[in-house]
């Protein structure tokens, strides 16, 4: 089977791949809550922030359309969320772009802002696991102290995942090949229901060898790594460039539009 | 007499009560290559994952004299290395390097003899060039042979596979009974593949019914067509 890995770009060779793991985490981190925290009625102002992701990704040689379809894939959850604005918030605003000026209602302004923030965000995102192994990533993590269990977690998540889907893809091709015509939405859902039950049935029961294999190489509870990684030059330029990206984004972008 | 494996009465059954095992007996000297080849559900992998500690009938199990129970685990699960069916519940860290270097991580051993360790044993199953991959990265046969990798590396006296030709093409069988030919250590296998079997190893345990129905030497056991009819088995 082949699947969409999220980190499918990161074994490139570009300035952005050779990074510390721990440098660009925690640019991803600052550069979402500054995204976030722009006001909720400037949906320009959060475009400009859009600029440095989109470089880094473009810098990376991470394909767009790549990135562009993954961010469509989970953009119906915030497209609800989004749309619902303009219907709650009618207060009207001008919106002036040179010479052409409209107006718009507080809710739609919000919806934009949203929809802005959700695509800057997911940009930032893919602009880090894009040019990071999953598995770097989780080293990471876990030298800044992020709670064992959580790492272990991710990482159980990012290697099972695969696993899974290949097992919803044999269900799926076992159902069809024995499903000659459309069974009508109670059967329908009667057949999902069951396909579920016995996934999970089947999770649990790989979970348990798992453990049985971790506990038969001496696992007791908690994870060692050989991992030692250190903070170069490189990095430190990166973060000083990202700092003077931010502080430009926020002082100036801000001045201008707001 | 120190055997590498060494069962006495040992029985177990499921929660559910089924019998999974019965007065099982079995001696396996250190270097030997056995093969425990029967129907499905005779018990084979259930004596495999006894013989670990995983799980705890009546009866005693000693591996290279220590018996098998709480107080020793941690000695048993240095000196048997378990190899399990599904090579995907074996490779669980983010890379095949960190797999194999868990359990020599868990066994307190310094940075540089983990790293050793992990070369070697990379080396030995021809997956070097590999080492920062992930596993759902590898092929059927490499993540087979990157599971024996993660066992070699903690250097363990026996090792136990269960069902380790599952799913293997010719070739890359024969990649991986020619693996298991060159070491050294004690082998028990768990097979359904009686020309497989007959390639690794030279005595054969019969497993039928959650009992031990016949020990002997391979060339023995798998030419005898009627007692191999029997159990629903066929010669190789």
């Amino acid at each position: 089977m082949h699947h969409a890995y999220l980190d499918k770009y990161a074994d490139g060779d570009s300035f952005f791949h050779h990074l510390d793991s721990r440098v660009k985490f925690l640019a991803a981190v600052v550069y979402t809550i500054l995204v976030l925290s722009l006001p909720r009625d400037h949906p320009a102002v959060v475009v400009c922030y859009a600029v440095a992701p989109f470089a880094v990704l473009v810098w990376a040689g991470i394909p767009l359309w790549f990135v562009l379809r993954r961010i469509l894939m989970v953009s119906p959850f915030v497209l609800v969320l989004a749309l619902s604005c303009p219907l709650y918030d009618k207060t009207p605003y001008p919106v002036v772009f040179g010479k052409i000026s409209f107006w718009l209602t507080g809710g739609w302004l919000r919806c934009f802002t949203i929809l802005a923030k959700f695509v800057v965000t997911m940009l930032t995102l893919f602009a880090l696991v894009g040019t990071t192994r999953f598995a770097d990533l989780l080293a990471g993590l876990q030298w800044m102290r992020f709670p064992d269990v959580l790492v272990m977690q991710l990482g159980f998540l990012y290697r099972y995942l695969f696993v899974l889907v290949d097992q919803v893809h044999h269900i799926l091709l076992a159902r069809s090949a024995r499903k000659f015509h459309p069974l009508g939405f109670r059967r329908e859902m009667k057949i999902a229901a069951a396909m579920t039950g016995s996934l999970f049935i089947r999770s649990i029961e790989t979970s348990q060898r798992i453990h049985i294999a971790m506990q038969s190489r001496g696992f007791t509870g908690t994870f060692h790594s050989l991992r030692h990684t250190r903070i170069v030059l490189r990095d430190i330029i990166f973060l000083l460039g990202f700092l003077a990206v931010c502080v430009l984004l926020h002082g100036w972008v801000r001045h201008i539009f707001m | 007499m120190n055997f590498a494996v060494e069962i006495q009465n040992f029985s177990y059954s499921w929660p559910d009560g089924t019998k999974a095992l019965r007065q099982i007996n079995l001696t396996i000297e250190h270097g030997q290559k056995v093969v425990l080849v029967g129907p499905n559900g005779a018990g084979k992998s259930t004596l495999l994952l006894a013989m670990g500690g995983f799980v705890r009938g009546t009866g005693k199990i000693l591996i290279d004299g220590i018996e098998v129970c709480p107080a020793n685990v941690k000695k048993i699960r240095m000196l048997l290395g378990c190899c399990m069916e599904n090579p995907d519940d074996q490779l669980f860290m983010p890379t095949l390097y960190e797999d194999v270097a868990f359990g020599p991580l868990n066994m307190g051993l310094g940075a540089e003899e983990v790293k050793r360790r992990v070369e070697d044993s990379l080396r030995k199953v021809g997956l070097e060039a590999m080492a920062h991959k992930t596993p759902h990265h590898l092929s059927a046969g490499q993540k087979r042979a990157a599971a024996v990798a993660t066992v070699l590396s903690m250097s363990p006296k026996i090792i136990t596979f269960d069902e380790p030709d599952g799913g293997l093409d010719p070739r890359n069988r024969n990649n991986l009974v020619r693996l298991l030919r060159e070491l050294s250590q004690t082998l028990i296998i768990a097979t359904c593949d009686m020309r497989f079997a007959a390639a690794v190893a030279d005595r054969a345990v019969v497993m039928d019914n959650s009992c031990i129905v016949a020990d002997g030497p391979v060339a023995e056991i798998f030419y005898n067509g009627e007692l191999m009819a029997s159990h629903g088995l066929e010669t190789p």
